[in-house]
């Protein structure tokens, strides 16, 4: 009996489930292949999966005007700055709560926690207004400043830290260690999963971004993907290949990387869910 | 209320003055500064642009509490976040417990799958599923006939939206649910199991209740990104037709960078803010009721 | 892992340099063609009242640079600026393009402080956004009101910051291939909208209950070219006769815009749901006929250039309209007020050399199919040969100029549009909505509509 149950049950799910994955995956499958597909293609009514004329001059157009190449690799850099710059707050602060003993310790950290909950229409226009102020505007600093603490990272971490033993960090002190050593060689090095955790998510949000580098970035040359893919639709609405040329650009590399460090990102993230 | 620990260093006072003192600075230049600006900002009429500033009192709120279009977008926004979160949970937590079971082989191989969409960057997909919602030459056309326009019919359109979101965000709850599931202790799984109970009853009774901080999780870190979305609408329809898929940020947005109206959009913006803190607080109570979550 | 990462770095900077050739052809083609074009100008001072004398040095012959923002059509505007750059060689001039929808937010930030541009072009929409920073041009206007046409709708105080430099309006645009296969000539060419009506069923096709060619498709173009325009033929204005208010919620709008959804439920000529746009639609040779304004024309050479197309006059109710239609306008650019002096000055003069120029005016006009402003100019054989340009030559002057509306009556005409054909809104419900909130948008700026400087101003009912 159990055995014709399990086999069946076991056939019906994976069915489901496959089903679900081509669910999952058929938006990109589609897009990459449309991408291949002549303009004159892509609008007719009764569509083949596969280009029945296979061509790269979206891309080539894409290219031409989309300045994806440089969107890209500022979109990098600058997602790499914010994440280092959080990864580095969020240890050291969250090594501060968790390990130190102060006055107004509960209070401040609470109160760190729930800068979680505002809102980003809230801030974000006095925020564009004191960074006119400073002088800042067009510049990535304007970018990864007002970035680098993160109350979601700064909670993680601290979470993470607090499982480290008291034991070695006292050892330490008594090694004759002073509190910056420490937490350089030693906290760094046992927070890894925490780090790995804040930093995947940071890195991902910051490369997702639009409002903010919309905002701040005028010229051309220094903005981001997200706003590139956005003005570079607003210009070719009837372009369809070359706009579905630009979206594989801005989605093939994020897959790549993905594929490449999956099993860190999901690690990370399980991981540090779970101790939350 | 301890006294200064014979093994607090020196380096470490110094260190901790440090570390809270930036924090301190930073928080209070990029968040408490500009809360204050936006709280002052919202008793104006605030144009950046021509550089107008005039002070009108509250007389911003009380335009926001009579818009009609505000409080139409946030029971839209209620009920975007209900549908999302539902389905996220539902479908989340069904497929986890599906690869979890031991009726599921290459754990992994699913798990990387279900996930993709979660990587990607919003705008990117949002623009491909836009194209799939084409009435002429999209996927959904091909399937469903071209009878239906998605995104302008205001009968589909927030479903649309709704089905893009939910697509692209559950994977997210699946990797979740399955960590928790497998950090759950056996013995208490399988004392249920040979007690007898239907695999149905076991999840039930034990295990999902056993998920509830992951669940709690979940539910608080959606309704805080779901109140907040807007770049679905600003790609897939810009607010249509009419006025029918406005969701609150996305009128925010509209109203400070399209019309450039600050101060009514930052009346707008904390009204929001303040109906998600007590939401997340209520939250926040109710899983307090039967669990302790440590601060 | 690592070994994988590598090798892909490797594979990327191999693949690097493919990329890194994103040189524009365009921008290349476009400089050798102006390069056969360029004329030298002067010595002799040229323009018949706005006069310019290549001859006088500017800036004290030292070398100068300026910023120019620019949203779109680079090309042109360039050759424009390397004209100028040819006679001042010490003046440079960076052309700077902003994709359109971030223009507005940028321009008026940049124009604030102290580094923004000093020449910058304008879009009457957004008049309330940068007003406060463009300088009066510095030129009489009595000689620019001698030169030009419709200079009083921008005057202020005896003075301009910027002027109207090509005019152009809706009409419709027909694919003249379908024209034929449906049996029509030239003597079918609609001049009422009865007439009109009775064409579009000829050029709409069924294969049962699916639509196959539209006769017409004003999907996106409802706003435009229906709301914010007709109403003129029978009289009626957009604004109250102080021109404050906005009053689109009146019996006329009603009758047009029902009018307008009786073609697609009624006639069935077309669908809401047939293309998303009208003119994508157009252009793929999916629709008969479309409406459009001047700048359609260049989109669809663009973008489908196989096309066979034409254009005609928007048609009216009977023989006698009050207007024909709206009209609206491209400008000339506009000059920084906080832009430091000698930049200012140099500014100045480039406005000049452009408005006195007759050549570059017909340039501009024709590459953006628009009617010239210029008097000098409106008889050219070239500008006539513009198909959208020719419509206005007929009678440029039986058009209505509202005004510089602000955006937001666009925008709020397209919501209504929507809420009508899509939302199932009643034309009455959905017209209040949007006078109510343009109205509601309009508090807080000073624009004031100029319907009453129509030449027929006195046959309008507010």
């Amino acid at each position: 009996m159990i055995n014709k149950n399990t086999i069946l049950k076991k056939t019906i799910l994976f069915i489901v489930m496959i089903a679900i994955g081509i669910l999952t995956i058929y938006p990109f499958v589609w897009m990459i292949s449309s991408s291949f597909k002549p303009n004159p293609e892509i609008i007719l009514e009764n569509q083949t999966f596969l280009p029945k004329e296979p061509t790269i001059q979206n891309y080539v157009r894409a290219n031409r005007d989309f300045n994806f190449f440089r969107y890209f690799v500022n979109s990098i850099f600058v997602s790499l700055f914010v994440t280092l710059a959080v990864v580095y707050t969020s240890t050291i602060c969250g090594y501060v709560f968790a390990k130190y003993r102060f006055r107004g310790r509960k209070i401040m950290f609470s109160l760190v926690l729930s800068t979680m909950m505002i809102p980003w229409c809230v801030t974000i226009i006095p925020r564009y207004s004191l960074i006119d102020w400073f002088g800042w505007m067009d510049t990535y600093k304007a970018l990864i400043i007002p970035l680098a603490f993160s109350g979601f990272g700064i909670f993680l971490l601290k979470q993470f830290i607090e499982g480290i033993p008291d034991a070695i960090i006292d050892a330490a002190k008594i090694d004759g260690a002073n509190e910056f050593t420490i937490f350089h060689k030693i906290i760094f090095k046992m927070s890894r999963s925490g780090i790995a955790s804040i930093a995947i998510f940071q890195f991902l949000w910051e490369w997702e971004d639009f409002l903010w580098p919309y905002l701040i970035i005028n010229t051309p040359e220094k903005q981001l993907l997200p706003v590139g893919l956005k003005t570079f639709s607003g210009q070719y609405q009837t372009d369809y290949g070359s706009l579905f040329a630009a979206t594989v650009f801005s989605i093939v590399p994020v897959l790549i990387v993905y594929f490449m460090f999956q099993n860190q990102f999901i690690e990370g993230l399980a991981s540090s869910a779970v101790k939350g | 209320m301890k006294k200064k620990n014979p093994l607090q260093s020196n380096s470490e006072i110094m260190l901790r003055d440090i570390v809270v003192g930036v924090m301190v600075v930073f928080f209070t230049v990029f968040l408490i500064i500009p809360l204050a600006i936006a709280l002052v900002g919202s008793l104006h009429r605030w144009n950046p642009l021509n550089g107008n500033y005039t002070y009108l009192g509250g007389e911003n709120y009380s335009r926001v509490f009579q818009d009609d279009l505000f409080w139409k977008s946030l029971i839209r926004t209620f009920a975007f976040s209900i549908v999302v979160i539902f389905f996220r949970l539902t479908i989340g937590l069904g497929l986890a417990y599906a690869i979890f079971s031991k009726l599921v082989k290459r754990k992994n191989f699913y798990r990387t799958l279900y996930f993709i969409p979660v990587v990607t960057p919003l705008i990117a997909i949002s623009f491909v599923w836009k194209f799939m919602y084409n009435p002429q030459f999209g996927v959904f056309a091909q399937f469903f006939g071209s009878k239906i326009n998605w995104l302008k019919d205001s009968r589909t359109a927030l479903f649309a939206i709704e089905a893009m979101t939910i697509w692209k965000d559950t994977g997210y709850a699946v990797i979740l649910f399955y960590a928790a599931l497998c950090g759950l202790p056996k013995e208490i799984l399988d004392a249920a199991s040979i007690d007898g109970a239907s695999s149905g009853q076991v999840f039930t009774y034990v295990t999902f209740p056993l998920l509830k901080p992951m669940t709690l999780f979940v539910v608080i870190t959606s309704i805080i990104t779901y109140l907040q979305a807007y770049i679905q609408v600003m790609v897939l329809t810009e607010g249509g037709p009419g006025t029918e898929t406005y969701l609150s940020s996305y009128l925010i947005f509209n109203q400070a960078f399209v019309k450039y109206r600050f101060g009514y959009a930052s009346a707008m913006s904390f009204i929001l803010f303040i109906i998600i803190a007590g939401l997340t607080y209520l939250a926040f109570k109710v899983s307090k009721d039967k669990e302790k979550v440590s601060i | 892992m690592k070994k994988s990462f590598v090798i892909l770095l490797i594979a990327l900077l191999v693949i690097l340099p493919i990329f890194a050739n994103g040189v524009s052809e365009e921008a290349n083609e476009a400089k050798t063609e102006n390069a056969s074009e360029t004329v030298i100008w002067g010595p002799n001072t040229f323009g018949e009242n706005v006069k310019y004398d290549p001859d006088v040095e500017i800036n004290n012959g030292e070398p100068i640079t300026l910023d120019y923002w620019i949203w779109t059509d680079d090309a042109l505007f360039t050759s424009i600026m390397e004209d100028y750059s040819a006679v001042h060689p010490n003046v440079t001039i960076n052309v700077i393009s902003n994709p359109y929808t971030d223009y507005w937010t940028k321009l008026p930030l940049m124009l604030k402080g102290d580094k923004g541009p000093a020449l910058f072009n304008i879009h009457n929409a957004f008049e309330d956004n940068f007003m406060n920073y463009a300088a009066a041009y510095d030129i009489d206007i009595n000689e620019i009101k001698a030169d030009f046409d419709r200079v009083e709708a921008h005057e202020k105080n005896g003075k301009v910051n910027y002027i109207d430099i090509g005019l152009m309006t809706s009409s419709v645009y027909y694919n003249k291939d379908l024209w034929t296969a449906a049996g029509l000539t030239d003597a079918d060419i609609p001049t009422t909208w009865d007439e009109f009506r009775e064409v579009a069923k000829k050029l709409t096709i069924w294969d049962g209950n699916k639509l196959v060619q539209a006769g017409l498709n004003i999907n996106g173009c409802v706003a435009t070219d229906i709301i914010m325009g007709l109403n003129y033929q029978k009289g009626q204005t957009m604004f109250s006769k102080d021109g404050k208010t906005c009053i689109l919620d009146n019996d006329v709008e009603k009758e047009n815009l029902q009018m307008a959804y009786d073609w697609y439920n009624v006639d069935k000529v077309g669908s809401e749901d047939f293309g998303d746009n009208g003119f994508d639609s157009f252009g793929q040779g999916l629709s008969a006929m479309t409406l459009g304004w001047g700048w359609r024309g260049r989109y669809i050479e663009y973008f489908f250039p196989e096309m066979n197309f034409d254009v005609f006059q928007i048609p009216t109710f009977d023989d006698n309209p009050v207007g024909i239609d709206r009209v609206n306008a491209e400008a000339c650019f506009g000059v920084n007020k906080n832009a430091s002096p000698e930049q200012q000055a140099v500014a100045q003069d480039v406005v000049r050399f452009y408005l006195a120029n007759d050549t570059l005016q017909k340039r501009f006009n024709t590459y953006m199919n628009t009617y010239p402003t210029k008097k000098s100019i409106q008889e050219d054989a070239d500008i006539l040969s513009v198909k959208a340009c020719n419509v206005l030559a007929q009678n440029a002057d039986q058009y209505v100029y509202p005004g510089a509306m602000p955006q937001t009556v666009e925008d709020n005409c397209n919501i209504c549009a929507q809420n009508i054909f899509y939302n199932g809104m009643s034309i009455e419900a959905a017209l209040k909505i949007c006078q109510d909130t343009i109205n509601d948008d309009l508090l807080g700026t000073d624009f004031v509509a100029v319907e009453n400087q129509f030449v027929n101003s006195d046959k309008f009912t507010y």
